[in-house]
């Protein structure tokens, strides 16, 4: 297979390092027509803007501006004193700072970061929401979490004079007595708003366009590790098997040997338990909110099927700003990157099913491996622009 | 809406598991693929596994462990409900090495003169491995022993078992991810071979048999038992949902193939408790 050796761009800062490290760590990594195809996968970045079919409301201003207030306003809790930014925190990567989420309740799993959460289809760790507005409900009704309700909902939408006003500009008609209806409004508010949280291009986005478009010399400005960790990523770690396409996930679930108990005799079932609470969610796209009336939208709801497999499975989180994170893993039971790229390194093959070739496995990195492979994975964060506060929704 | 009917079939189909659980809760089941192993043995104590199987209606089940101790706790707890069979891994990090491990055949040995076990297993082999010399000593000390070999491998290993041991009693786990016609075509050829239906879910799909497995339960009524597959601490929390799901898609069947699969064969084959 021919190599694209991008030596003769690096020659000068490979002599220099060459100087203070061993010839070979210092080697400039050799890109493959294949190699570069696979790295070409993991972009353009950003993507177009999310659309959601059954959000009749998704990508529009009105909408977003809606949800924007409401995402937070802590009058949509029960006892008004949180709202859906506590959690997810603009100063934070829309996350909590914290291992486990704490709201009303201590929780059993991290806060999940909402950059890019308007791509995926499905939502949470387990997958429980099969659109990114009805996963906005589930944590407004949850009493651990906000402890709203719908009449509390609705009737913040019809009393408050902005919300009600930012509802008409939004959906077209004033909000109505239909409380459920309602609720379900201000949560497709809640998920215009948060589709548009994309997260900034990155020192990786450069080099992968630069590769692509065979700019040697743009390429040479990432550096040698991060070069010999995506190849890893890609090549022998296999990573790209699950963390795949531009937002390095392929949106699914699997179990990766990480230990699923919340506390003595108590497990968090994962994709099986979500994949319960999705059929019984009035909320679901097989219901009467979803706005697509072509159905299409429902057609992996519909055809998912539940497997043994999915007992412990947690989603594929994607890897855009993952080096910011305090935490990993859905109980946030790792601490660092270098924590998570040592627990690939050493997984054991006890905790996973044996059933053809694993996708998991013990990669058995070297200290250096180790080291690449973190500074790739830090080369997908980039500091983002300052979040405005939004303007008044009806000045 | 248009779209729904399948996934709408699973929720009645959910909804009429519940209705009918008193009636399902008669169906016995007996679980031929558990595991007791050193990492459960602290968070999921014997006496709440007991709990567990029993809270799940499994009147019996075929346990291997690594190491081997976590099989007689839970024997030690409940003498009636435990089978034995005998696993060559003493940690379960030994399941990728122990085909050449030179001391697997004298553990194993020296646990077969101390204690009674129905079969050796669960072990993993596959393909041309299964002519390994432990695993030629496994059939061998199987065949000493009377015993049924546990075996989570491929078809081509399974057909050296036999070619090594043309009556040895084998059963095959997890049905080898095969294909139904597979099964079939394996179970033909080989009339003491007997299939676990473990961590499989393409045999049935909200509450129905799927086709292709349906003809083979109907053709090889007495040659399948059901099974968890407890291969790690976690999952013996899923051992009471997975007896209901197992009696939701058995209801599909005719009774009597239902309760040979659900709890008959396994009685016959591996008897009660040792």
């Amino acid at each position: 297979m021919r190599r694209r050796p991008l030596t003769a761009a690096l020659l000068a800062s490979v002599l220099v390092a060459a100087i203070v490290a061993p010839a070979a760590a210092q080697a400039p990594p050799d890109w493959s027509e294949a190699e570069i195809r696979l790295v070409g996968r993991h972009g353009p970045w950003p993507p177009p803007p999310a659309r959601d079919p059954s959000n009749r409301i998704s990508g529009t201003p009105a909408g977003i501006a809606l949800g924007e207030h409401l995402f937070n306003d802590v009058r949509l809790s029960g006892d008004e004193l949180m709202s859906c930014a506590t959690c997810h925190q603009a100063g934070r990567d829309w996350s909590d700072g914290r291992a486990l989420g704490k709201a009303r309740a201590d929780l059993d799993r991290r806060t999940p970061s909402l950059w890019n959460v308007g791509y995926s289809h499905w939502f949470g760790w387990n997958g429980a929401g099969d659109s990114l507005w009805s996963q906005s409900i589930r944590p407004i009704l949850d009493p651990r979490e906000m402890g709203g309700s719908r009449e509390r909902a609705s009737r913040l939408l019809r009393e408050d004079k902005q919300l009600a006003c930012g509802y008409e500009r939004a959906f077209g008609a004033k909000p109505d007595g239909d409380d459920e209806r309602l609720l379900v409004d201000a949560a497709k508010a809640l998920a215009a708003f948060q589709a548009t949280l994309v997260s900034p291009r990155t020192r990786f986005d450069d080099f992968r366009d630069a590769l692509v478009a065979g700019d040697r010399e743009a390429a040479s400005r990432y550096g040698l590790a991060e070069q010999r960790g995506l190849q890893l990523f890609i090549g022998a770690g296999n990573c790209n098997a699950c963390h795949l396409g531009p937002r390095f996930t392929n949106g699914e679930f699997g179990d990766i040997g990480i230990a699923f108990f919340v506390r003595p005799g108590e497990v968090d079932s994962g994709r099986l338990g979500g994949l319960a609470a999705l059929a019984a969610s009035p909320f679901n796209l097989l219901g009467r909110y979803n706005d697509d009336a072509s159905g299409s939208s429902a057609l992996r709801t519909q055809h998912v099927r539940r497997l043994h497999s999915n007992f412990g499975e947690f989603r594929v989180p994607g890897l855009r700003q993952v080096g910011r994170s305090v935490a990993y893993m859905h109980n946030g039971g790792l601490a660092t990157l270098e924590d998570v790229v040592r627990h690939y390194s050493e997984v054991s093959p006890d905790r996973l099913h044996s059933d053809g070739v694993p996708l998991v496995r013990s990669l058995g990195l070297s200290a250096g491996q180790s080291t690449d492979l973190v500074a790739f994975l830090r080369s997908l964060d980039a500091d983002p622009p300052p979040h405005p506060a939004p303007p008044p929704l009806c000045p | 809406m248009r779209h729904g009917l399948v996934f709408l079939s699973l929720v009645a189909s959910l909804v009429a598991t519940t209705r009918l659980a008193h009636a399902d809760q008669e169906l016995p089941i007996f679980d031929a693929h558990m595991h007791y192993s050193h990492d459960a043995w602290t968070v999921v104590p014997p006496k709440e596994v007991v709990e567990i199987l029993k809270k799940a209606g499994v009147k019996r089940a075929m346990v291997s462990s690594s190491n081997n101790e976590g099989t007689k706790m839970l024997q030690d707890v409940a003498p009636g409900v435990i089978v034995p069979e005998l696993r060559p891994y003493r940690s379960r990090g030994e399941l990728s090495t122990w085909a050449k491990d030179p001391t697997v055949l004298p553990f194993l040995e020296d646990l077969l003169a101390k204690r009674k076990y129905v079969a050796i297993g669960e072990f993993h082999i596959y393909g041309a491995d299964a002519d390994l010399p432990n695993m030629r000593g496994v059939v061998q000390l199987a065949k000493k022993y009377g015993l049924f070999l546990h075996s989570h491998s491929d078809s081509d290993a399974v057909a050296r078992h036999f070619q090594q041991d043309p009556n040895a009693r084998v059963l095959w786990a997890h049905s080898g991810f095969e294909r139904p016609e597979k099964v079939r075509e394996m179970l033909r050829k080989y009339p003491t071979l007997y299939c676990d239906l473990a961590f499989l879910t393409s045999h049935a799909s909200n509450g129905k048999v799927a086709p292709g497995w349906r003809e083979a339960f109907l053709e090889f009524p007495d040659r399948f038992v059901v099974g968890t597959d407890t291969f790690t601490p976690e999952r013996w929390h899923y051992v009471i949902e997975h007896a209901r799901w197992s009696r939701q898609w058995l209801s599909d069947l005719p009774p009597d193939v239902a309760r040979k699969i659900a709890y008959e064969n396994g009685d016959r084959l591996f008897g009660g408790a040792q």
